[in-house]
């Protein structure tokens, strides 16, 4: 209950900090298989990528994919793969056809499937567009990352900047990977949910961001960088906690009705790349980012002069990271913003009771 | 913010907000549908790199034109997309082929001089024998050099020698071989083809004659072909040069009726077609023109033939007023036609062939899809469930958590719902943007932003009410402080939808821009709504006492006990 009330009063005192190298390890570890997956496994890259022709048919009287498959073969057109999707279409996926032989794929499908021809879904994909997509999509991200750290350098300071992008890599390398892992197939929709989870990872991380600067300009001079990542992390701990479920339960949503009440298979993977990327958000730019931005601002002349100020002082600092890999401290309950600092406040912007 | 203030904001904004989707949505303005949710045709082509931005340009409007001469297609979407590529989107089109024909085939415009036409309707001119005996062939040394010809070519049309000029080789006499194969009764037999013109075999080449019509079935503009009207100009077949001007040679045409009262006081005159050419255009149709004006009055090689897509359009004959020594200079010309309403309607036809009629580029068609009305209409389902549903959830968590906040939150989510539709409504009404499922999807993901803005202020409401504020001064610092990160993370969002929606293709384009509208009207909602909503919601007897109260959502006693 206790923990469960702090957190609701956002009275939380988790050493995030402190507890770095722990997450760095399973951040490492989660980068480490992902790249393996990626490397090893490759992603599925789907027709728009690859080019192709795909014709996907509802499928009401259940025919089997044998039966399907044995119409494919029987065409002569270079095979093909035959899928069911969503439990209620199938679907068949061979090379670049032309329209002739396109034309006596779905007829021949249409008359065996008992739908009519018109009622196919056809994509037929050059090879070259799918290149011209990913090379348009590549240079859209680009320019995006760099007008983002831009804006992050100028509204916040560039070293926030240099550790959101750290954490972004961190989190589309492991969108990614759960792609190559899974097999799920790659579509301009993964695309789409990619970018989101750009997006949508640097938001969440400036807002984090925003908090500790916040924390820095109240009481930058008395404590140490590493305190006040702490002390902000457990401010917006709730916030993340709530944001993170407002956002995942639409997405759930989307998973859950796609995959499973209707068998779009379009929104399920595009809703998996969102749920993994805004999940992986969220721990990033709590875990990951702030930790980053703490070691690298802790090695600033100023923060050490802080930090050496308050050691010396031997301050009891509520948000002192341990430096150990112990969680402490949910029973410190009540010193709610006592400000446990013993000179009398300065700088103070707010007046506090 | 004062009562009164935050009463007359708020009451502003949901009069504006709901009455202005009430008004939308009952006056049938609803979002248009993409493709992918109502079933369609959509194809992306490619053009060669390197095309001229103004040529794709071109392009897209003579899509358009065909597109519509298909009819029954709702709000077609052409675009060019990045340098070379052009995407069409047609809703609601079932019709395979006729859509591919339309977007996809290179109509090539040109203008032929007529070298002879059928003295028989639906008869080439190829079976009467050889071509004409006096080889009018004074071009085939202009058209080679056509720019720093302009002086040359003046001297070879000088007066009525041209006709005689037979500067060139004569062609007929090296073909040699059909005079070796006079024992086959070929109806072909011992005609002597145009130089580079051939019989069509089993494997048909560029500008081959069919054996049985003797119509040139792939003209190539570099060789000679024999050309149809087509059964509505009586199925004249002409014997046409090579082309000499160009579609892309045009800038324009318009049909016009020219004339004026006559001295009895009738009105007289014609329609007629203006054509304007580019500068290079209308140096070429000078040249041209110099040339047909050296035939005599009412000899078939003073006209030039119009050509579209290998079918004689028109063919027009110099007029006797012209000068043979410098043609139809100025860079303009007029075609005559009459004055009747059949020449009306030709005229105006003709101009909408001389404008829209050619591609001015050679596209390669690279993507090609159809989606099925039902697929479309259960993607739509799908992603409607899903929102609803997930909608749904967000309320009850918010209100389980924020309690009286909550309940805001949940008309807040009311208000940018009715915000986006009438938004979506009206860009499709005004600009013909349509919704998408990735689309679709970006509302979705928007939802989840929006929660967070609330999320975001109610946790500083929180955080203030704990450092000991009064909630009414809670209420105005937290929004002060949250606005400015709501803005900061917004603008990030902001920044990545502009720039996908430049940037990207297709798809991820509609994605951006459901995201991009969805990070204004969340600021909007911030500012005019949740801001107002909450001050009041705080000063009623909600804000404090209770545990459904914005002080109970703190977790803290009621204030006065504390």
């Amino acid at each position: 209950m206790s923990v469960w009330r702090d957190l609701y009063r956002g009275d939380t005192r988790f050493d995030f900090f402190g507890n770095r190298r722990r997450w760095f390890t399973i951040s490492g570890v989660i980068v480490a298989v992902s790249l393996f997956a990626l490397v090893f496994l490759r992603l599925d890259l789907g027709v728009d990528f690859e080019g192709g022709t795909l014709v996907e048919f509802e499928n009401p009287n259940a025919v089997s994919v044998t039966a399907v498959r044995s119409i494919v073969d029987g065409l002569d057109i270079g095979g093909g793969r035959v899928q069911e999707v969503g439990g209620q279409g199938i679907r068949v996926q061979t090379a670049q056809l032309d329209p002739a032989d396109e034309d006596r794929l779905v007829d021949a499908l249409a008359a065996l499937l008992g739908e009519a021809p018109e009622d196919a879904s056809r994509l037929s994909v050059g090879p070259t567009f799918g290149s011209q997509v990913a090379e348009s999509a590549l240079r859209a991200l680009i320019v995006f990352l760099i007008v983002v750290a831009l804006f992050m350098a100028w509204r916040l300071e560039w070293k926030m900047a240099g550790a959101a992008l750290i954490a972004l890599a961190h989190d589309l390398i492991f969108t990614a990977g759960i792609y190559a892992l899974v097999g799920f197939e790659v579509s301009p929709a993964t695309v789409i949910a990619i970018l989101t989870i750009l997006g949508y990872s640097l938001y969440d991380t400036v807002v984090v961001f925003d908090k500790i600067q916040e924390n820095v300009r109240e009481r930058g001079d008395r404590h140490a960088f590493g305190s006040i990542v702490n002390l902000s992390m457990n401010q917006v701990l709730m916030r993340s906690i709530n944001t993170s479920l407002t956002t995942l339960i639409p997405i759930s949503s989307l998973l859950f009705v796609g995959s499973f009440l209707l068998g779009a298979t379009t929104l399920r993977e595009f809703a998996l790349a969102l749920f993994v990327g805004v999940a992986t958000g969220t721990y990033s730019s709590i875990f990951l980012a702030a930790p980053i931005l703490g070691v690298w601002k802790e090695g600033e002349e100023h923060w050490i002069k802080v930090r050496r100020r308050v050691e010396r002082k031997g301050a009891e600092d509520d948000f002192a990271p341990t430096h150990g890999a112990t969680v402490p401290a949910a029973s410190m309950v009540g010193a709610t913003g006592s400000g446990a600092v013993p000179r009398p406040p300065r700088k103070r912007r707010k007046h506090r009771r | 913010m004062t009562r009164r203030s935050a009463l007359i904001t708020l009451g502003m904004t949901l009069a504006v907000v709901y009455g202005g989707m009430a008004l939308t949505q009952l006056g049938g303005v609803r979002p248009l549908l993409g493709l992918d949710l109502q079933g369609g045709f959509s194809v992306v082509l490619e053009a060669e790199e390197g095309t001229d931005p103004e040529v794709l340009d071109q392009a897209v409007e003579i899509m358009r034109r065909r597109i519509e001469a298909l009819g029954g297609v709702q709000e077609p979407e052409i675009a060019v997309v990045g340098d070379s590529t052009v995407e069409v989107q047609l809703p609601g089109v079932t019709d395979r082929d006729r859509a591919l024909e339309a977007v996809g085939t290179t109509g090539s415009l040109e203008f032929r001089p007529v070298r002879q036409v059928s003295p028989i309707p639906g008869v080439s001119p190829v079976f009467f024998g050889a071509t004409p005996t006096p080889e009018p062939e004074p071009d085939t040394t202009t058209t080679t050099v056509p720019s720093v010809g302009g002086t040359t070519s003046t001297t070879a049309g000088e007066g009525t020698a041209s006709t005689t000029t037979t500067t060139t080789v004569p062609e007929g006499s090296t073909t040699t071989e059909p005079s070796t194969t006079t024992t086959t009764l070929d109806p072909t037999e011992g005609i002597v083809l145009p130089a580079g013109v051939t019989w069509c075999d089993e494997v048909e080449q560029a500008g081959c004659v069919d054996r049985e019509s003797g119509l040139t079935v792939d003209p190539d503009p570099t060789l000679d072909a024999f050309l149809t009207t087509g059964p509505a100009g009586g199925d004249i077949i002409y014997h046409t040069a090579p082309a000499r001007i160009l579609g892309s040679d045009l800038e324009g045409a318009q049909a016009q009726f020219s004339g004026g009262t006559s001295g009895s006081g009738n009105v007289v005159g014609s329609w007629v077609v203006v054509l304007d050419f580019t500068a290079e255009g209308g140096d070429k149709f000078a040249e041209v023109t110099r040339e047909l004006a050296n035939y005599a009055i009412g000899d078939p090689r003073r006209q030039f033939a119009i050509v579209l897509d290998g079918e004689v359009q028109s063919a027009p004959q110099v007029s006797p007023e012209v000068d043979p020594n410098t043609g139809i200079t100025g860079g303009s010309a007029i075609i005559t036609l009459g004055s009747s309403a059949d020449q009306e309607e030709e005229a105006r036809s003709l101009s909408v062939v001389l404008r829209y009629g050619a591609l001015p580029a050679a596209f390669e068609i690279s993507t090609v899809q159809s989606v099925s009305a039902t697929l479309g209409s259960d993607s739509l389902r799908a992603g409607l469930i899903a929102g609803f549903g997930g909608l749904a959830l967000v309320a009850m968590a918010m209100i389980l958590y924020y309690r009286a906040l909550g309940l805001v939150n949940v008309i807040g989510l009311t208000v940018f719902g009715s915000l986006m539709l009438m938004v979506f409504s009206l860009l499709g009404e005004w600009q013909g943007v349509t919704l998408t499922l990735a689309g679709v999807a970006g509302v979705i993901v928007a939802v989840g932003i929006t929660s967070d803005s609330y999320v975001v202020y109610f946790e500083r409401i929180k955080e203030e009410v704990h450092r000991g504020r009064s909630l009414r001064s809670a209420i105005d610092h937290a929004f002060s402080r949250s606005i400015r990160t709501i803005l900061t993370a917004d603008t990030v969002s902001f920044t990545g939808a502009v720039l996908l929606f430049f940037l990207a293709v297709g798809s991820v384009k509609g994605f951006a821009l459901a995201l991009l509208i969805a990070t204004v009207c969340d600021v909007l909602v911030a500012v005019f709504f949740t801001r107002p909503a909450v001050a009041l919601v705080a000063m009623s007897r909600l804000g404090d006492g209770g545990r459904f109260s914005v002080r109970g959502a703190t977790g803290l006693p009621p204030e006065g006990t504390s």
